[in-house]
């Protein structure tokens, strides 16, 4: 009698106080799987979280900071020339996963070699803007050479003989002197200051890792020479060598990307420079389906899961999980339009403004665009379609970043949900055309995000209350035919989100309002015009050139002001309405301790963490 | 026999040929613009300018006219190249040779649990005709159908994985992995619950099984309706031939006339419906892939459908193909072998 108690004893206390489940590995379950693991290639967080723990940075934000640097692969660094170079201590006894040690050589090797690849869907745009003021590899060719890159090419893509000398003379000119290793350290030579550097070169930003020069070449990368440097620029991401290869000096060794299972496995590296990680094994599994990731976690078979929003309240309260939140990302989603529509849209109707459709140019006029952003329960949708995890904007410049104001929430033009506003301005839209005739419009948004097709189905609401007239449908279109029509400027309007790439207004502020930032681009001819021409209002100058302005002013409080007056003229002018800045949370196992938040990681550095029930 | 079997398969070639073809001519028709998205990861497509797309268009090939891409990939397929999957992230070749293993154990073991409990629970239903037992497999069989697979699916997670933690999801435990993929487990047939026996791990065989179990389970579910009620209807329908009450006025035993003379003939449209059920369970079922978040085609080609990933889809189509035309060449030759009537030539 007495065993058996005992023995129920033990049974109930293993249910009680239930061990730590493999104490020395962590499981994430995600969604999805690495686009690449070569660091000049990958530009989704996925790819970037694996790359963030395997290679390395010359330096990292401190903690939780994203203005304050520590060193990491450099002991130190220098700023010169009033902000033109940076000149970077380069740590030794470091050693790569395969043995090599860290060399000056080696972070030379690595930024050439992102500068040459410039993969024309990749991250390397921001090291080019940085070192020359031009977006990309092509286009300073171009510059300099005054020939485009397909022009010196055949159709067979071979390099046509004429070119040959102009390009090796090029890199020897232009692309080798950017980064010189001189003794132990490496300097870096910008054509002008520019403010947010560090933030390019710090950890979290996978194209700045340090590559072991020796091994990429032994398995095919480019060989560091000036011949036929040509070869190796923006190729195909599966034709990298490092695509599913990495040797980083991490705390991590990668050991296998398994494909079928959308599974990374890496382990402990344990002649890592600073004290090993605590973790021994990791396994990043994408694992698809909703259900299956929470039984996991439930079950403590995941240590991490990625939760959709809108399940976030099945694991609040789940006994051995812990919800932490609200976190401040740095993550703006907007509303914006398109200021001359594609002629041969499907989704403007007649093309007239004869009440069966809409016109082209129908979003240059101020006055409906400002009806649409007074068409938006702005609170409303935080509170209930995102569960309370976001925060209103003024515009898309994130709090977090220099010139974010909250006080510009109060300015008269700032986007507030008014209905009175919206009826007023769409009487005065087209000389009160659109009014007595009424329009109709096609909202698309890629089936699966539901956010979007909330948001666009909230503002069909509301303009359709205002007048019987008022038509918007609302429909969803698989990702290929959305792609399309965003790209042939085929959307009346689209809800669009931005993750930034740095923690640094211009990446917000260039990329949704000057006429040639990402989104900028995308908002027509009409648009692009607006932003391009100089105005009296701002001086004589255009916003594009106060954005360009913004962006190469190093006194802060100075930069802060410019940042202030463009805000003022897109909340004025109507150019779109921030939807909302989400807030992110993080759903892990109770026992896992050790983690703080830094909205720049990609996903997790597992050095920081450990597995321990108190 | 032998000579209708050629002749069959000497079809084949062929038949892959014409299925390539319109498919590979449909995908075309959506033009590069739309096929552009398979080479984008809608979350890096927010960064890109439209040079930027405009050059990725240029850099896999997009803009060639269609008979230059069809003759590129039909000459790669010819030299044992498929191309590259952008969903599998891999070669074609390599994305499918990875999978089928995995899918055709899962086929492999739930042939029996479903052809055997479906075809037996329609015989008994049958044969108690209007009984309570017949009306208590009916209304089985109406459940089972009308009900959603992908929920059945989720209970069978919930019950076993959450609450009992008896039948994990996945292909293998995480222990199980490290032996798996250590140069010491010898791949012989690549279905891993026999490579196991062959390398005389007992542990990692009996935990494949586990994780067998679940997707068999909601496999057997969506299944055992469906062919249940062929089978009762085929063996009412023999029970009610005149040889059957023949038999039946000769004095044979009840048991000995259902077994020898109604099984038999009963089983021939039976045949038709488990031939097309199994060759379904070798292009995997989606639903239970997902759910229990196992290795496996069907979830994979759905994936690259979605994503217009043109290799993936045209080599899913090559197998796909080369399992429909096999399976009902063996479909053909059950007939042959059960019904003495049917002559192949």
């Amino acid at each position: 009698m007495k065993k058996v108690l005992v023995f129920l004893l033990m049974v109930l206390a293993t249910l009680f106080f239930a061990a730590v489940k493999n104490p020395d590995t962590i499981v994430d379950a995600t969604i999805g799987e690495p686009d690449t693991l070569d660091p000049h290639q990958a530009y989704d967080t996925a790819s970037g979280e694996v790359i963030y723990n395997v290679y390395e940075n010359l330096i990292q934000y401190k903690g939780e900071s994203l203005t304050e640097f520590e060193p990491r692969l450099a002991t130190k660094w220098e700023v010169l020339a009033g902000g033109k170079v940076y000149k970077f201590y380069i740590r030794k006894g470091v050693k790569f996963h395969n043995g090599n040690p860290l060399t000056p050589e080696d972070v030379e090797y690595s930024f050439e070699r992102g500068l040459i690849l410039d993969p024309s869907d990749g991250p390397m745009w921001m090291l080019w803007e940085a070192f020359t003021g031009y977006p990309s590899l092509e286009s300073y060719v171009k510059a300099k050479l005054g020939v485009s890159w397909s022009e010196m090419f055949d159709e067979n893509g071979n390099l046509k003989p004429e070119y040959h000398d102009k390009l090796v003379e090029f890199y020897k000119l232009y692309i080798d002197p950017l980064v010189q290793v001189a003794g132990d350290t490496v300097i870096f030579t910008l054509a002008k200051p520019f403010g947010p550097f560090l933030n390019l070169l710090a950890q979290s930003a996978n194209w700045a890792a340090i590559l072991d020069k020796e091994w990429c070449i032994s398995i095919g990368c480019w060989d560091g020479k000036a011949e036929g440097w040509w070869k190796y620029h923006d190729i195909r991401k599966e034709e990298s060598p490092l695509y599913a290869k990495m040797n980083g000096t991490g705390p991590f060794k990668f050991v296998e990307w398994d494909r079928s299972q959308q599974k990374v496995i890496l382990e402990r590296n344990e002649s890592y420079w600073r004290e090993p990680a605590k973790i021994k094994k990791v396994i990043i599994w994408g694992i698809d389906e909703w259900s299956t990731r929470r039984a996991m976690l439930e079950k403590g078979d995941a240590d991490i899961a990625a939760v959709p929003t809108q399940y976030l309240p099945q694991v609040e309260g789940m006994e051995g999980v812990t919800v932490i939140k609200p976190l401040p990302t740095l993550i703006v989603t907007s509303l914006h339009f398109n200021w001359t529509i594609n002629p041969n849209s499907k989704y403007i109707g007649s093309g007239k403004l004869d009440g069966e459709g809409v016109p082209p140019d129908f979003f240059s006029d101020e006055h409906v665009r400002r009806a649409f952003i007074c068409a938006f329960n702005y609170d409303e949708f935080i509170e209930n379609v995102m569960h309370g995890l976001g925060r209103r904007l003024p515009t898309d410049l994130p709090e977090g970043l220099l010139g974010f104001d909250e006080a510009l929430l109060d300015d008269p033009n700032a986007p507030r949900f008014d209905l009175d506003c919206a009826k007023e301005e769409l009487m005065k839209a087209w000389d009160g055309k659109v009014w007595k005739n009424g329009f109709k419009l096609i909202l698309l948004y890629n089936t699966g995000n539901d956010v979007r097709r909330t948001a666009a189905e909230m503002i069909k609401t509301y303009i359709e209350a205002i007048n019987p007239r008022f038509h918007i449908e609302v429909r969803g279109v698989e990702w290929p035919t959305y792609l399309d029509a965003m790209r042939h400027e085929m959307l009346p309007a689209f809800i669009i989100g931005w993750l930034a790439d740095f923690p640094d207004p211009h990446n917000f502020i260039f990329t949704y309002y000057g006429s040639k930032g990402t989104y900028g681009s995308r908002q027509g001819e009409n648009f692009r015009k607006f932003v391009s021409t100089p105005t009296p209002e701002l001086g004589g100058k255009s916003l594009d050139d106060l954005i360009a302005q913004a962006a190469s002013e190093t006194n802060p409080e100075k930069r802060k002001e410019l940042y202030i007056e463009i805000q003022k003229f897109a909340m004025k002018h109507a150019l779109g309405a921030p939807l909302y800045q989400g807030m992110g949370f993080r759903v892990q196992r109770t026992w896992v301790k050790g983690w703080y938040y830094n909205p720049m990681r990609p996903g997790d550095d597992y050095y920081i963490l450990y597995k321990s029930e108190k | 026999m032998t000579a209708y079997i050629i002749r069959r398969l000497l079809l084949l070639p062929l038949i892959l040929f014409g299925v390539t073809l319109i498919i590979f001519g449909m995908l075309q028709l959506l033009g590069p613009d739309k096929l552009l998205a398979a080479y984008v990861n809608p979350n890096v497509f927010d960064k890109l300018s439209n040079e930027e797309l405009e050059a990725l268009k240029e850099k896999y090939g997009l803009n060639d006219p269609m008979v230059v891409r069809y003759a590129k990939w039909l000459n790669g397929v010819l030299h044992g190249d498929l191309g590259w999957s952008v969903v599998g992230k891999t070669y074609v070749k390599d994305a499918l040779l990875s999978r089928i293993p995995y899918t055709a154990e899962l086929a492999l073991y739930a042939i029996f649990p479903v052809v055997g409990v479906g075809v037996w629970l329609g015989i008994v239903s049958a044969v108690h005709r209007d009984k309570f037992l017949d009306q208590a497999i009916r209304i089985f069989a109406v459940v089972g159908w009308s009900f959603p697979d992908f929920v059945f699916g989720l209970f069978v997670l919930m019950i076993f994985y959450s609450w009992l933690g008896w039948l994990p999801p996945g292909n293998y435990s995480d222990w199980a992995e490290d032996i798996i993929k250590s140069p010491n487990f010898h791949h012989i047939t690549h279905i891993l619950s026999i490579d196991a026996l062959l390398n005389g791990r007992v542990d990692i065989f009996w935990d494949t099984i586990r994780h067998l179990i679940g997707p068999i389970m909601t496999i057997s579910w969506l299944w055992w309706a469906y062919l249940l009620r062929i089978t009762r209807s085929s063996m009412l329908e023999v029970l009610n031939k005149e040889y059957i009450r023949t038999a039946r006025a000769k004095g044979l035993d009840e048991r000995v006339v259902i077994n020898k003379h109604a099984k038999r003939n009963a089983l021939i449209p039976v045949t038709t419906v488990g031939g097309a059920m199994i060759i379904n369970l070798f292009a995997g079922t989606v639903i239970v892939e997902v759910i229990f978040n196992r290795i496996g085609l069907g979830r994979f080609v759905a994936q690259a459908a979605t994503q217009l990933d043109y290799a993936a889809i045209m080599g899913g189509a090559l197998f796909y193909s080369t399992i429909l035309v096999l399976g009902n060449l063996i479909i053909d030759v059950t007939y042959a072998l059960i019904d003495p009537r049917i002559r192949l030539g």
